[in-house]
């Protein structure tokens, strides 16, 4: 291994950036937190992007690895412990002083903070958490934190992790345990999963303590998630596909695996069916509340929910939760490489879906494999990573997270891959003319969700709206619902715009020759947000898209 | 029919509140007066014909009675909307803020969604652009540190925002000192620890005192970390141009060259 000694940190900073491009950060930080008086730094809930790289991504965060060193050899890294790339590390001074300077600045809206794995998962977190102890109690650095965990490291240190950080993400990397063994054989499912659901009980146990509730994903109407209540256009449900998923569920049937059966194939779809060649998101982790997580030590849940000690070393770290303070309060992400296996988009976002449902999780990020190893066992991406994928997942993703739908409506076995021309709220539109035209004038918000054209903005300001007036086409527009769009799929006062015909061709064609319809990736003539059905693709705050959209008055 | 009356006031919120308290009291009837702010775009040469144009002379304390019954008639969130209104670069702001108060005192609080009224409507895309602008100067504004640690910054924002941004900064750097400075207005933001933020006018201040220093060590290491952080084999400048306008790069660390042109 290359480790050069008394490297500057200009060289430092581009070996340690670059190596973390990859990841993707979030910028919707998800907590509001207002200054400190003898502090730097606040936080803002819908975040706020600082800058845009040359391949169009937001820049936000301080995105770095605290060392491109490791012991593990992914397949798919650039850092892999095979590899024979320059090996540097921060010191955690030198990442406190980057990352305030360039906060003071203004460059950035906090840290992101990954790593390579130097000696041991345990040894690499414990300088993470110096790091950031640093960053927070002698810097005061009241900013945004997101810092990943290493699968393996003790639930301790985990734990104190979670007093200093934001949000905290461990990477599942792949849909299936399978695909994980076989590209990061350093890696296993147990040791992803378990930090997962470490986090979650100790996220909800601060919560209970703190006397706050975690909001719902679907927001405006409550947080009522569940494809079964959805009834479209008067007293219609779908029951073939929309099948009830309770809460109760989660503890039951979703995810779950007896702790004996390791590897035992326990599908995750929303009937609950179980069947074999299934997904499996599960080596064993017992999911039930209170369950025991085998192996590893023995914690149970509830232990994992109350403060453990870290017998490794270091007693620093011991102490107890700062009164009020909160735990992990932007909540946990994941992200998987998407391409490299040949899991299909079903399975995917069925594993999205869970990870939504009994993780509670806030994101799950999408990343298009690039084989930067030009490694000949994995795919070759020569002809540009899948793009256009990852952003039908992206589209399909928000469906669940914001409206309100499930996998099983989108995909299934049968047809497990999104329809490359049409976006997959029209797609399913399309598939169920049946449900539609809705009312505009009556439709509730979960009705209005569905119709392509509409999003989450838009459909609020049509149920504010309409209190105080009657709304016809025209005043669709000014309320930002892409009407080109809309048309087929609404009436206004009982009429429809144009007489249009209802047939699955007729409007598949029209919305295909609609600047919506056919997206050429290929020559990234099209943006993101052209492509897009919704408001807020892109993960910005309410109103920011629209009014580059509609050019202002 | 008499000739319209033109209430001419100055391109500030006092201004045109000052100018709405005197429409309103001067009983011509609201169809006969209108209510025009002064800015370079509205020069004389648009002078209507038939038209009487009163001079307004900002009030204070009318702006403070039209704001005050704002607040208490209609409501906080029509008082917020009606200022961002005032602080946006359109053109007709001032009658298009009457048109709206005379709705509003009719209707109450409803009038914030009543979005299909054409006026109402209209107030709220100002409101969205105004948000946005300023929502992206929360990210893109970039500063620099002088001696003594001051922390300057440019921009160059199509609607008057400073007043909008500022107190974000505020909150977030209680313990700078920092200067963010309008180019386009010469106005410019002041903040000095443990005390409020104030907004002064500049007439003589030139940007380039106030923009990023080549010199800067972290601006160096930015200009590092930007470049690297990108995947080249996603690279996409279209997408980078949507999403980050050309108009904020001026005034922006990453996109200075290192040396000014001259020198190269
Ligand atoms: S653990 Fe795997 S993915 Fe993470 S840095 Fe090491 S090689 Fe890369």
């Amino acid at each position: 291994m290359i480790i050069q000694e008394g490297m500057s940190l200009q060289r430092k900073l581009e070996i340690l950036s670059d190596a973390a491009k990859f990841d993707v950060a979030c910028t919707s930080s998800g907590v509001d937190r207002k200054g400190t008086q003898n502090g730097i730094g606040n936080s803002v809930a819908c975040g706020i992007c600082h800058a845009f790289s040359a391949d169009g991504r937001c820049i936000s965060l301080l995105k770095v690895l605290f060392t491109n060193e490791c012991i593990f050899d992914c397949k798919y890294c650039i850092n892999r412990s095979s590899n024979d790339v320059v090996r540097t590390s921060f010191t955690p001074r030198e990442l406190c002083e980057l990352t305030i300077e360039f906060y003071r600045r203004n460059y950035i809206e906090g840290l992101f903070l990954s790593s390579g794995i130097m000696v041991s998962p345990n040894h690499t977190m414990e300088l993470i958490l110096e790091a950031l102890r640093m960053l927070r109690e002698d810097y005061h650095f009241n900013g945004y934190i997101h810092c990943k965990a290493i699968p393996g490291t003790d639930p301790a240190l985990i734990e104190a992790l979670g007093w200093y950080t934001d949000r905290m993400s461990i990477n599942l990397e792949f849909p299936t345990a399978e695909s994980l063994k076989n590209l990061a054989p350093h890696k296993n499912r147990k040791n992803i999963l378990k930090p997962m659901r470490q986090v979650q009980l100790l996220r909800e146990s601060n919560h209970e303590y703190l006397g706050i509730r975690d909001e719902g994903l679907l927001p405006y109407d409550g947080g009522h998630r569940d494809g079964g209540g959805l009834i479209l256009g008067g007293g219609r449900t779908d029951t073939g596909d929309l099948i009830h998923v309770k809460g109760s569920h989660m503890d039951s049937g979703m995810l779950s695996g007896d702790s004996g059966h390791m590897g035992s194939s326990l599908i995750i779809d929303d009937g609950g069916r179980t069947g074999s060649g299934d997904i499996i998101l599960n080596d064993g982790v017992r999911t039930g509340r209170k369950g025991l997580v085998p192996g590893d030590g023995g914690h149970t849940c509830q232990d994992l929910a109350s403060p453990v000690e870290y017998k490794g070393g270091i007693s620093l770290y011991k102490k107890p939760p700062i009164k009020r303070s909160r735990f992990v309060p932007a909540g946990q992400s994941t992200q998987l490489i998407i391409g490299a296996t040949n899991e299909s988009d079903y399975q995917i976002m069925s594993v999205s879906q869970a990870l939504y449902d009994s993780f509670n999780l806030k994101r799950v990020f999408y990343s298009a494999f690039v084989n930067v190893n030009n490694d000949s066992t994995l795919p070759s991406t020569q002809d540009g990573p899948a793009l256009l994928r990852e952003h039908r997942l992206y589209q399909a993703d928000f469906l669940l997270r914001f409206y309100g739908f499930r996998v099983s409506e989108l995909l299934t076995e049968k047809s497990p891959n999104f329809n490359v021309f049409l976006d997959p709220k029209c797609d399913w539109a399309v598939r169920h003319l049946e449900l539609f035209p809705v009312e505009v004038n009556k439709a509730d918000y979960r009705t209005l969700l569905r119709v392509p054209g509409i999003g989450v903005n838009s459909a609020r300001r049509i149920i504010a709206a309409r209190k105080s007036a009657v709304l016809d086409f025209k005043d669709l527009k000014a309320l930002g619902v892409v009407l080109k769009r809309a048309v087929y799929f609404i009436t206004c006062g009982g009429r429809m715009m144009y007489p249009v015909k209802f047939n699955e061709d007729f409007i598949t064609r029209e919305l295909l020759a609609s600047s919506g319809g056919t997206p050429s990736f290929i020559d990234k003539d099209i943006t993101y947000r052209q492509l897009s059905l919704f408001d807020d693709v892109n993960f910005k705050p309410d109103e920011k898209f629209i009014i580059q959209r509609h050019s202002p008055v | 029919m008499g000739n319209t009356r033109v209430f001419v006031c100055e391109n500030s919120i006092d201004g045109i509140f000052t100018a709405v308290y005197d429409a309103w009291s001067s009983g011509y009837g609201h169809n006969n007066v209108r209510i025009e702010e002064q800015c370079e775009k509205n020069s004389y040469s648009n002078m209507a014909l038939f038209s009487d144009y009163i001079m307004v002379k900002t009030d204070f304390d009318k702006a403070v009675k039209v704001s005050r019954s704002v607040r208490a008639k209609i409501s906080e969130e029509a008082y917020e909307m009606v200022c961002k209104a005032a602080l946006s670069d359109c053109q007709g702001k001032g009658d298009l803020i009457y048109r709206f108060l005379i709705l509003g005192f009719r209707m109450g609080a409803g009038i914030v969604n009543h979005l299909s009224n054409e006026v109402v409507n209209k107030v709220f895309k100002l409101n969205r652009n105004v948000n946005g602008e300023v929502h992206h100067f929360l990210g893109f504004i970039r500063f620099s540190e002088h001696e003594n640690h001051v922390l300057t910054a440019v921009i160059h924002p199509r609607n008057n925002v400073l007043t909008l941004v500022t107190p974000h900064f505020a909150d977030r750097l209680p313990n700078e000192r920092f200067v963010i400075f309008d180019g386009n207005r010469n106005i410019c933001s002041l903040h000095v620890p443990g005390k409020p933020w104030v907004i002064a006018e500049i007439p003589e201040a030139d940007a380039d005192d106030y923009r990023c220093r080549a010199d800067d060590e972290y601006g160096k290491l930015w200009k590092t970390f930007f470049n690297s952080i990108a995947i080249k084999e996603r690279t996409n400048l279209k997408l980078q141009r949507n999403n980050l306008p050309l108009r904020f790069r001026k005034d922006m660390t990453e996109f200075i060259p290192d040396k000014p042109i001259s020198e190269l």
